[in-house]
C-alpha cells in the first residue's frame, strides 16, 4: 500500500497569487465593540447638552472611549497592513505580525472544508470572512478576515479548484440546486423541535404568580413574572437564533463539492469537497413524526464543536424519502433501507426497559447503520473506510447479563455511534467484523483524491 | 468473563509493569492513608468517637482501593496485531479499544514526576476521533520507546489520510 504520496502536479501549475485584507476590515472586526463605543460616546455628549454638563458623563469619561475605539481601529489596520495570503501551487501561505513574523502554510489538498462567512456587521459593508478547516482542532482552522464580497468568492473556487486538483478553478463552478427549505415549513419544524420537556420551565412562573395571588404576598407574584420573563426570552432567543441561521436554506451539488447556504442576517456558505464527509446522522424529533419530517447532520473533520450545531448540519427539515435519497448519492450510492439491522436480546430489556427494542444495528460491505431511539428516532451511518477506531464496552450491569456495547469512533460532531446491550459474544463478533471490513475499505479506497472530471 | 475481551487469537495481552501498581498504592497512602492519620491524630484529641468512625472508615478505604489497584493494574493490556493495535483496561467498566496503525495521527509519550520517580511511561495513540480512548499506561521507558517506534513505522506504512 503506497504511503500518502505528494500530490499529483496536474498539468500546467496555476499562477501564484497574493490577497491582502480589505481596509475596512477592522470595522466589521470590532463590529460590535466600536457600536457599543460610539453609542455611548453619543449618548453621553447628547446627555451633557441636555442636562448642561450637569448629569451626563464627564469629558475624560468620554475622551477615554473615543480613544478606545481609536485603539481598536488602529490595531486592526496594523493587523490588516502585515498580513499577506499568497497562494502558489497547492499551498496557501499565510505571512502576519509586526514585530513577531509568524508564517503558517496549509496544504490546499488537505483541506476539509472551506466557508465563506458573511458576519453581519461585514455584510453590511459588503465584505466576507474566509475560513478554510483542516483535519485536526478546530484551531486549526484558517480564518481570512475580511475580504471584499466578490474576492472572497472568487478566493474560494479558486483555492477548491487547487485542492480537488482541477487546476485553478477560477470561475465559479455551476451549481444544481438540491434543495430549498421553505420558510414556512423551517418555522413549523424548529418550533415543533424546541417543543419539549423544556416547557416545564414556562411553568414555574405562573404557578409562583398564582401561589403569590392566593397568599397575598406580593414578592413571590414579582418574582413568579420575572422568572416567567426569563424562560420566555431564553427560549425565544433559542428559537430565533436556530430560525435565523437556518434560514433560506439551500443545499446544491457542484464539481468542487457540496454546497450549503443558509442564514438571514449573517450567512454562511459551506463548501464541503466529495469524500469530505465522515459520518451522516438521520434525525427525528418525536413532534416531527406525523409530519415525516427528518434533520440530517455530518460529521465533518476539523468543524469541531464549537458552532457545530450550525456548521454541521446538512438539513435542517425535509421529508424522510429525499433525506434517505440524499444521504445515499452523497455516501456514493447506497439503499440505507436495504441494510440489516438486528435488535439487541431480549433480556437487555432489563438494561433498558422499553426502549431496547429501538437500539437497532446492522451492517453491509461498505457502510454500518446504527438506530436508536423510541419516540425521537435517529439513524447513524459510518462508511466502513471513514470508521477511526472501534470500542467494546462493558460495565458491571452489562456483564452480569452478558451484555456489551460497541461503539465506533468517528471524528468530532453530533454522530457518536453507539450500539448498546449486544450480546457478549455478538458484539465482539461484530468488533472483529467491523475491524476486517475497515480495513480492506481502507485498502481498497485511493489514498490520493484523483482530480474532480472537469466538463470539456 | 473475558469473552469478548479476550485477546486476538493466538496472541496473549502484553501486560504492563508491576511497577504500575507499586506507584498507585504509594500515591493511595500518600493521598488517602497520610491525610487520614493526620485527621484521627488531631480528632483523638478532641473527641475519641469521631477519630474512630473516622480511622475505620479510612482503613476500609485503604484496603478496598489497596485492592482495587491491583485488579486494575492487572487488567491493563495490549496486543500488536499486522495492523492495528488493541488496548484494553478496565476490571469493572471494561474497555477494549482497537486501532488500525493507518489511523493513527500521532503518538503521544508521556511521563509525570510520579511516574518518572517510578521508572514508568504512558503512551497514549490520537486519530482524528476525540473519543478515540487508546492508552497505555505504566510501561518502562525502553519498553515504551520500542512501541512508540514500532507504532510510528507501522503508522506510516499503513497511512490512509482521513
Amino acid at each position: 500500500m503506497p504511503p500518502d504520496s505528494e500530490p499529483v502536479p496536474t498539468g500546467a501549475a496555476p499562477p501564484d497569487e497574493t490577497f491582502r485584507l480589505h481596509p475596512l476590515t477592522p470595522i466589521a472586526l470590532g463590529g460590535r465593540i466600536l457600536g457599543l463605543l460610539v453609542v455611548f460616546t453619543a449618548f453621553g455628549l447628547a446627555q451633557a447638552k441636555t442636562a448642561g454638563g450637569g448629569g451626563g458623563p464627564s469629558v475624560p469619561v468620554l475622551a477615554f472611549f473615543g480613544a478606545l475605539a481609536v485603539v481598536v481601529v488602529v490595531r486592526g489596520l496594523i493587523t490588516v497592513g502585515f498580513t499577506s495570503y499568497h497562494l502558489s501551487g497547492g499551498e496557501l501561505r499565510i505571512d502576519s505580525g509586526m514585530l513577531q513574523r509568524q508564517s503558517k502554510r496549509i496544504r490546499l489538498d488537505r483541506v476539509q472544508s472551506v466557508d465563506v462567512l458573511e458576519p453581519l456587521a461585514a455584510r453590511v459593508l459588503g465584505l466576507a470572512e474566509i475560513k478554510v478547516t483542516t483535519a485536526g482542532s478546530e484551531r486549526a482552522a484558517v480564518r481570512l478576515r475580511f475580504l471584499a464580497r466578490p474576492v472572497a468568492q472568487a478566493l474560494r473556487a479558486d483555492m477548491l479548484g487547487r485542492s480537488t486538483g482541477a487546476g485553478q478553478g477560477e470561475a465559479e463552478a455551476p451549481e444544481r440546486v438540491l434543495l430549498a427549505v421553505p420558510h414556512a415549513r423551517l418555522i413549523g419544524a424548529v418550533l415543533l423541535e424546541m417543543a419539549s420537556w423544556r416547557l416545564v420551565f414556562l411553568l414555574i412562573g405562573p404557578v409562583l404568580t398564582v401561589v403569590g395571588r392566593q397568599n397575598g404576598h406580593r414578592t413571590t407574584t414579582g418574582i413568579g413574572v420575572a422568572v416567567f420573563l426569563w424562560f420566555a426570552i431564553v427560549i425565544g432567543h433559542a428559537v430565533w437564533q436556530r430560525i435565523s441561521s437556518m434560514w433560506s436554506f439551500t443545499v446544491s451539488d457542484s464539481p468542487d463539492g457540496l454546497r450549503v447556504r443558509h442564514g438571514l442576517l449573517s450567512t454562511t456558505r459551506q463548501t464541503v469537497p466529495p469524500g469530505r464527509v465522515q459520518a451522516i446522522l438521520i434525525h427525528q424529533p418525536c413532534l416531527w413524526r406525523p409530519f415525516g419530517w427528518v434533520q440530517v447532520r455530518m460529521n465533518v473533520a476539523g468543524y469541531g464543536n464549537l458552532d457545530s450545531s450550525k456548521r454541521s448540519t446538512l438539513i435542517p427539515v425535509t421529508d424522510r424519502a429525499f433525506a434517505e435519497a440524499l444521504v445515499g448519492w452523497l455516501l456514493g450510492g447506497f439503499d440505507l433501507r436495504r441494510i440489516p439491522v438486528t435488535p439487541p436480546p431480549r433480556r437487555a430489556r432489563l438494561r433498558s426497559p422499553l426502549w431496547w427494542r429501538a437500539q437497532l444495528a446492522g451492517s453491509d460491505d461498505r457502510f454500518f447503520v446504527a438506530r436508536h431511539g423510541l419516540l425521537s428516532r435517529t439513524t447513524d451511518v459510518v462508511p466502513h473506510q471513514r470508521t477511526q477506531s472501534l470500542r467494546l464496552t462493558a460495565g458491571p450491569l452489562e456483564r452480569a447479563l452478558g451484555l456489551a456495547s460497541f461503539h465506533l469512533d468517528s471524528t468530532r460532531g453530533p454522530v457518536r455511534t453507539r450500539v448498546p446491550n449486544r450480546d457478549a459474544t455478538e458484539a465482539r463478533a461484530m468488533l472483529d467484523e467491523q475491524v476486517r471490513r475497515a480495513r480492506t475499505a481502507r485498502r481498497l479506497a485511493p489514498t490520493v483524491r484523483t482530480p474532480a472530471p472537469r466538463s470539456a | 468473563m473475558d469473552g469478548p475481551f479476550a485477546p486476538p487469537v493466538g496472541q496473549a495481552w502484553v501486560r504492563v509493569s508491576p511497577k504500575l501498581a507499586r506507584m498507585r498504592r504509594a500515591m493511595l497512602l500518600g493521598l488517602v492513608a497520610l491525610p487520614v492519620m493526620v485527621l484521627v491524630s488531631v480528632l483523638a484529641v478532641g473527641s475519641p468517637t469521631a477519630a474512630a468512625v473516622c480511622g475505620a472508615v479510612g482503613t476500609v478505604v485503604v484496603v478496598w482501593g489497596w485492592f482495587a489497584v491491583g485488579r486494575n493494574v492487572r487488567s491493563w493490556g495490549y496486543a500488536e496485531r499486522a495492523d492495528d493495535l488493541l488496548v484494553t483496561h478496565g476490571a469493572t467498566f471494561r474497555t477494549l479499544t482497537v486501532v488500525p496503525y493507518g489511523r493513527m495521527q500521532l503518538v503521544d509519550v508521556k511521563a509525570g514526576p510520579v511516574e518518572r520517580a517510578f521508572g514508568l511511561v504512558n503512551v497514549r495513540l490520537h486519530t482524528a476521533a476525540a473519543t478515540t480512548d487508546a492508552k497505555v499506561c505504566g510501561l518502562t521507558p525502553p519498553d515504551a520507546e520500542t512501541l512508540r517506534d514500532r507504532l510510528t513505522s507501522l503508522g506510516e506504512a499503513h497511512a490512509a489520510g482521513l
